[in-house]
């Protein structure tokens, strides 16, 4: 492939291009599911495509095309030539990119069963397996149970010299029982909502996530919360951990640290961000023991990779420390904008028809020293909380609610009773400076999300966000409509 | 451009005895993207994607690629046939369809000069909106896109249906200090463009939503204009009319054909074939489309349904199936919300408080059999007192069932406005509600 990619770079190069650079990616996927008793999806996908980037007069133009040959290649990178050419119309200042070093590398997601090497038959033996014990009560509706695993080999050329090969490989599985009852709906996931949990590995984590075992127990608390009370109002304290507290972190602390976020590139569609550049270094964000770091590097982290797509190395920094707000996701564009002379190599792109855009890194909460017992002792009047259901935050980051699958009341340190429909409201900064208690390294793990849409085309980008179950004091809980 | 036809007469060549259907999608797209009166983005992409799902003795199989070439087709074809071989009878899979006739396109979508608008032309459009913006001591970003989509769906049984439509969209959201302003225009023809209405109402508004004050979150009036609307129609498309989620009992008409559900101001219908919503004239298995009422007058007409699910349901297949197989079922992809007699100014004018809401954000569904969802308000939120404008007010949160809204309906909007998201197309005129919730505020 990398012949392929010598041409764009010709052409690049003979226009005198600022910087040029050409990702051609195979991709394979396989999307399997199961819906009450029968083949749900069955999508079996292969795709080749390249996409080309210039940088010309200190403007952007970018063409991709999924037509692999030197004619094709030829005519997309004189394609996005001209747009760049376009794009210089109208600027106010070149765009200039941050030093990298050139790196001649492959780089590979460590795995121990290839997903694709499972037969079809196999998978979709345990999907149906999954599917009939969540079947087997006559108040599940609907059931679905699926799998999904990706392969991207990545072939990134740029002009400055740089030659990277990377062979990312995601896997995931989950399901979902729907109980419905007299005008009541109630679902309950496992391992977590929206897909299922998803890592970079192989079948592996299939095999490691004990998905019929916990069938039962799933389909019996969606039942359970048709008749459970409806989640308790007020200023509660609130304890939340697996991928509920993910997808806090995700929306309220990653999306806001975007730095082409903070800096007003994604205002029209995605928002912008009220953690603005003055306050890096001074803001208080959580409370003292709040530490949020972001990490190309952790095992597992579907956000794990070599390089990035700006071909910057894999880099662990420091986004939230001690409660301060320390750092953002940037990109070789923006990078000067917070007096960096690096990028930490948060440029990604969906697919080869894509152009990289800022993206949040694997950013995790790190442990604390609870139990997980000692938390809840901590609590009077609480709610734990777990699964997220619905989630919904305002343009600048600061306004948030979230619904959860399920939830507990807890009253006088002690676990009391099921409730459903739980909701939780708050401020950003405010909701993070309430947070007292983190559980230790025992109870921590890496939650996948694989569905973060951003950018205009709309793209989808995969990250993982690892934190143990975490106390947060006098939360607004249970919203009336 | 891709080669549908001969595409499809190469896979039928070798599946010859298996029934096979192939679906193509073509596509060429551009957009240019700005921020902070400057382009940063600016792309351009050419697809294909192919599926093949090959239908044996109850068994199905599917594959997708993206390459055209013989060797390609081949390769595919192979892992279409090996994974059927490995698989065990599906007991939903239905037969192929046999071609349905009566399938006409009542609407050219496709217009060349559209599809092919140059990025110069862009740049030069949005050049003319950062120059106003500028000179206001206002910033601009949005986006400016345009292309078009071919898609067939073909199946050996001599099922062959193709569809093209161009696009162009110009979404534009302006920025007075702390006040934000937005508009947006689309069409399948250029020519019904107008930039300079979009620019001047973004820059207004932006100007008018400048210092906003806090107000208490509560029950107000709103008014919605019509790009807040659609919100709430895709919402009911997914959860509410796809015939799956009905027959499951999810819907929030689950069992409720020919009650009266809603204000007998609302009236939504289904219409693909023609209208301002209008789209493919057939659904994702061939099978062709027709306008159907969901609502008339406030009472529930009818759920969409596909093939399999009509089967189920003992009705007749109304034309809204997806690409086979999937697990969302039937859904209505191109849906409008007939008008009323009052315009926006009118609305205002008999209003003695209230809220004049021009989008929300970042909405999500709570409660799917009472349609509860929240999400916030966004690019102009500005306070009615005594039948004017009075000022802008900081974004708020709403909390709110669309089934309780859409029966608190004063009146609805005498013009409709047309947007595309996600895969649905949704027409809307503005809607003026009483005692629509809000649960919170946030900063800005």
């Amino acid at each position: 492939m990398f012949n392929f990619c010598e041409k764009a770079v010709e052409i690049a190069n003979k226009y005198k291009v600022d910087f040029g650079d050409i990702r051609i990616i195979k991709e394979r996927r396989q999307d399997l599911s199961v819906k009450n008793g029968e083949i749900g999806e069955f999508d079996n996908s292969s795709t080749l495509g390249f996409g080309i980037r210039i940088l010309l007069n200190g403007a952007w133009g970018f063409a991709s095309s999924d037509i692999i040959n030197t004619k094709e290649i030829e005519r997309a990178t004189l394609l996005a030539i001209k747009i760049a050419k376009a794009s210089s119309l109208l600027k106010e200042k070149k765009v200039t990119l941050a030093k990298e070093s050139v790196y001649k590398d492959i780089w590979q997601t460590p795995f121990i069963i290839d997903p694709f090497d499972v037969s079809v038959e196999d998978k979709f033996d345990l999907l149906f397996k999954i599917d009939s014990v969540l079947r087997k009560k006559p108040e599940i509706k609907s059931s679905i149970s699926s799998m999904s695993f990706t392969r991207e080999h990545q072939y990134h050329m740029t002009t400055e010299g740089s030659l990277i090969e990377q062979i990312l490989l995601h896997s995931g599985a989950g399901y979902t029982a729907t109980a419905v009852l007299n005008n009541e709906v109630q679902i309950r996931s496992y391992p977590s909502t929206h897909g299922g949990h998803a890592l970079s590995m192989g079948y592996e984590l299939i095999n490691s996530l004990e998905l019929l075992e916990n069938a039962e127990r799933t389909r019996d608390e969606a039942i359970a919360l048709l008749k459970a009370p409806q989640c308790p109002q007020g200023e509660l304290d609130l304890i939340i951990g697996g991928n509920q507290l993910a997808l806090q972190i995700h929306e309220s602390v990653g999306h806001a640290t975007e730095l082409d976020r903070v800096l007003g590139y994604e205002e029209s569609y995605a928002g912008s961000s009220f953690a603005t550049t003055e306050k890096l270094g001074k803001f208080k964000y959580g409370s003292d023991i709040v530490n949020l770091v972001a990490d190309a590097t952790v095992p597992g982290g579907l956000a794990t990779a070599g390089y990035d797509d700006d071909a910057v190395k894999a880099q662990r920094w420091d986004i939230v420390k001690n409660g301060i707000l320390n750092g953002y996701m940037t990109n070789r564009e923006f990078a000067h904008n917070i007096k960096e002379n690096r990028s930490n190599g948060s440029n990604r792109a969906d697919g080869y028809n894509n152009i990289p855009i800022t993206r949040i890194c694997n950013l995790s909460l790190m442990p604390g020293k609870y139990e997980l017992d000692d938390l809840i002792k901590g609590v009077k009047n609480g709610v734990l909380m777990e699964n997220n259901k619905s989630w919904s935050i305002d343009q600048k980051r600061l306004n948030f609610q979230f619904g959860c699958e399920i939830g507990w009341v807890i009253k006088n340190g002690k676990i009391k009773s099921m409730i459903k429909n739980p909701v939780y409201q708050g401020i950003t900064p405010k909701f993070w400076n309430s947070c007292d208690g983190i559980c230790n390294e025992k109870h921590w793990k890496l939650w996948g999300v694989s569905n973060c849409g951003k950018g205009q085309p709309s793209q989808r980008a995969l990250m993982s966000h690892g934190n143990s179950p975490s106390r947060f004091r006098k939360v607004k809980i249970g919203i009336k409509s | 451009m891709t080669n549908h036809k001969k595409i499809c007469a190469e896979i039928f060549k070798i599946t010859k005895g298996t029934q096979t259907e192939v679906l193509i999608d073509s596509k060429e797209s551009a957009l240019t993207r700005f921020a902070d009166n400057v382009i940063s983005q600016n792309v351009s992409n050419t697809d294909t994607g192919i599926s093949i799902r090959l239908v044996k003795n109850g068994k199905m199989s599917k594959v997708n690629f993206n390459q055209t070439d013989k060797v390609a087709l081949k390769k595919a074809i192979q892992n279409a046939f090996y994974l059927l071989k490995n698989q065990k009878k599906n007991s939903g899979t239905l037969s192929l369809l046999k071609p349905v006739k009566n399938i006409t396109e009542k609407k050219d979508l496709f217009f060349k000069a559209t599809a092919e608008i140059s990025p110069e032309f862009k740049a030069l459009q949005i050049k003319k909106l950062a120059k106003k913006c500028k000179k206001s001591g206002q910033t601009c970003c949005g986006t400016l896109e345009n292309g078009y989509n071919k898609t067939t769906i073909a199946n050996n049984l001599g099922l062959s249906l193709s569809h093209k439509e161009s696009y162009i969209k110009y979404s534009i959201t302006v920025k007075d200090k702390d006040g934000f302003g937005w508009a947006e225009q689309s069409s399948n023809d250029i020519k019904f463009m107008n930039f300079d209405k979009a620019n001047e109402i973004a820059c207004k508004k932006a100007k008018l939503a400048k210092n906003p004050i806090a107000i208490k979150p509560g029950k107000y009036t709103v008014i919605l204009e019509p790009a807040a609307v659609p919100e709430f129609l895709m919402f009911m498309n997914f959860y509410g009319f796809g015939g799956k989620f009905y027959l499951e009992g999810q819907s929030f008409i689950s069992g409720k054909i020919g009650k009266k559900l809603l204000s007998d101001k609302i009236s939504i219908y289904d219409n693909a074939i023609d209208g301002p919503s209008a789209g493919m004239p057939f659904d994702f298995e061939g099978f062709p489309r027709k306008k159907l009422a969901l609502i008339e007058k406030g009472v529930v007409k009818n759920a969409v349904f596909d093939r399999k699910t009509a089967l189920e349901a003992k009705v007749k297949n109304t034309g809204h199936g997806l690409p086979i197989p999937n697990t969302e079922g039937p859904l209505p992809l191109n849906t409008v919300i007939s008008t009323g007699k009052t315009s926006i100014e009118e609305m205002i004018k008999q209003t003695p408080k209230g809220i004049l809401i021009t989008q929300f954000h970042y909405t999500n569904m709570l409660k799917p059999l009472s349609l509860e969802i929240t999400g916030m308000t966004r690019n102009g939120t500005y306070l009615i007192e005594n039948g004017k404008i009075k000022k802008a007010v900081k974004n708020l949160r709403f909390t709110e069932s669309i089934v309780k809204a859409l029966n608190n309906i004063v009146c609805v909007g005498d013009k409709q406005v047309t947007t595309s998201f996600w895969f649905f197309k949704t027409s809307a005129p503005a809607l003026k509600i009483k005692d629509f919730n809000f649960s919170s505020s946030t900063e800005f």
